[in-house]
């Protein structure tokens, strides 16, 4: 069975290091992009099974543009995207998908730090057949 | 306050002036039959009086307020006995320059405040009445003064009443700007210091959004590679080692949290439209008693909530109620002591709806109670207790509650546990959306 593909965008790259690292080491194959721009090109090109996406490149929302673009292309559109936040530093308060679920084309937020036990868990929730 | 002094003193030399001149125009130029005399004495008095004053202001150094107050107060009782006497002198109710009082009831008004501006006023009414009422019944002497329908004297009275509106009426101009200008001059200097104090807090702010986004990456980038290295190769690390980076990622979690606490504290405070919903207050304080239960079990901890039924539901902001319970309910729970209790409870109290968490941990000191709301102040007990507060969760509690519209009170002994309320109104008003 071919390696689930995890395509991560974010502009951080120890951070996409880090993430590599523990998804490797449970037998995912990563990807990255470093900006919003290319990981859109690398995610219809690479057809990916999971998109881990930063809220913030290299603009404060970037992360929510590139969502919604994703959301809105027909090669993109049913990618699971987990999406990372520091939200705290922009709104004051964590997201509640409850609420804010129906705005935001996102399957879930993780909240930084991300554990890396936490981060292998989540996204094997949103990819039920993989290994 | 000296300055008025000095000013109050400038404006006498004028009026002495003004009598002396008034009386030589009238009763010798005019030959107008005025009681000269009388005239001429009190006026010269006024002068003399003055220059007491004035030699006494150049002489006494400027005391406290109090006193300076008293002295004009008593050469404001002079100038009116002053002016009643130059009435008397010179016709009483026929003299057009008995509106004078009301100069002197506008100097009252700039000098002195409240009762005592009405106590000059009143001062002045008696005086005047009395005048008049005792040369009604001839205690006092008549000294007429020719009026206008003495044709032969018409001219001098017309000069006499029209100057005294003159008179009147400029002054009252004057003062009236007077008083404008300086009310300007304060509004100018109010919205100046406005601008200031509004350039400092968005200084404040976009300095912790700069330490936010500088510092909480690389440190939350810094705790998840920790992380990972232990979860990875954690087992063939040496005890020690493995050890040192527990430590670090404990450090790491504890800058995350003062960061997070940071950003509630400078950016969390701004209530936003539609932030405002039906909460079930119920359920958040369920949901952060479960929150604490494992720290509280390894403590020994137990919490007990008492919760109205049906649920309390309030129209409010769902994220700042979760962080005022959760700091509350976690505080009850750290600073607590081995086997200690945590009640947590909810109260519908009609207009108003009251949470209050109770311990029986290591309370707070009274003079410690106002400095816990502030800025990362920790008392010594709970330094002592726990290194992992941030010293901003019940200053955040604090700002919530206060966005809400309600207040925090604080019940506490040392040893003796402590008991917060916070009181919400129960209609909170849209208005203090911004």
């Amino acid at each position: 069975m071919a390696l689930k593909t995890i395509l991560v965008i974010d502009d951080d790259i120890d951070l996409v290091e880090v993430i590599r690292v523990t998804l490797e080491n449970q037998g995912f194959a990563v990807i990255d992009a470093q900006s919003g721009e290319r990981g859109i090109d690398l995610a219809k090109s690479s057809d990916p099974d999971l998109i881990i996406l930063d809220v913030m490149l290299g603009k404060v929302d970037e992360g929510f543009q590139v969502a919604y673009q994703l959301r809105a292309e027909e090669a993109t559109r049913d990618i699971p995207i987990l999406m990372l936040t520091a939200v705290a530093d922009q709104t004051g308060f964590g997201f509640d998908p409850s609420r804010d679920g129906e705005f935001l084309p996102v399957n879930e937020f993780l909240e930084k730090p991300v554990s890396p036990r936490a981060l292998v868990d989540v996204v094997r929730k949103h990819l039920p057949t993989s290994v | 306050m000296r300055l008025r002094l000095d000013w109050f003193n400038k404006l006498r030399w004028g009026a002495a002036l003004g009598v002396l001149v008034l009386v030589l125009v009238f009763g010798v130029v005019l030959k107008a039959p005025i009681e000269i005399r009388g005239l001429l004495l009190t006026g010269a008095a006024l002068l003399l009086l003055n220059t007491v004053y004035v030699l006494r202001s150049l002489r006494v150094p400027a005391e406290d307020i109090n006193s300076e107050l008293r002295v004009m107060k008593v050469q404001m009782v002079g100038d009116l006995v002053v002016l009643t006497i130059l009435l008397s002198l010179s016709g009483g109710i026929e003299n057009p320059l008995l509106y004078i009082y009301v100069i002197h009831v506008m100097i009252a008004s700039l000098l002195f405040k409240g009762r005592q501006i009405f106590q000059i006023a009143w001062l002045a009414i008696f005086l005047f009445t009395a005048e008049v009422a005792l040369e009604h019944y001839g205690v006092l002497p008549h000294h007429h003064l020719p009026t206008a329908r003495e044709a032969s004297h018409g001219l001098p009275f017309i000069l006499l009443t029209l100057g005294s509106f003159w008179l009147v009426l400029f002054f009252c101009a004057y003062v009236g700007a007077l008083i404008m200008r300086h009310n300007r001059a304060i509004k100018d200097e109010l919205v100046a210091r406005q601008g200031a104090l509004m350039k400092a807090d968005r200084g404040k702010t976009d300095f912790f959004r700069f330490v936010n986004h500088e510092i909480k990456s690389p440190v939350t980038t810094a705790q998840s590679a920790v992380e990972t290295a232990l979860e990875l190769d954690g087992g063939a690390m040496s005890a020690q080692a493995q050890d040192l980076l527990r430590r670090a990622v404990g450090r790491l979690e504890k800058a995350t949290l003062i960061v997070n606490n940071l950003a509630q504290l400078t950016r969390g405070g701004d209530l936003k439209p539609g932030e405002l919903r039906d909460v079930d207050l119920n359920e958040l304080v369920t949901a952060a008693v479960d929150d604490q239960r494992d720290l509280a079990a390894a403590a020994g901890v137990t919490i007990e909530t008492i919760l109205p039924d049906p649920p309390l539901v309030l129209v409010t902001s769902r994220t700042m109620m979760e962080t005022i319970i959760a700091n509350l309910v976690g505080n009850a729970v750290r600073y607590n002591r081995q086997g200690g209790r945590v009640s947590v409870r909810l109260v519908d109290a009609g207009r108003h709806i009251r949470l209050v968490v109770e311990d029986d941990g290591i309370g707070v000191a009274e003079e410690d109670q106002a400095m816990i709301f502030g800025e990362f102040y920790r008392t010594r007990a709970a330094q002592e207790l726990s290194d992992l507060g941030t010293g901003l969760g019940l200053p955040i509690v604090r700002k919530f509650v206060d966005n809400l519209g309600g207040r925090i009170e604080l019940e506490s002994a040392p040893d003796q546990g402590s008991t917060f309320t916070v009181v919400l109104p129960r209609r909170f008003g849209r208005g203090r959306l911004r």
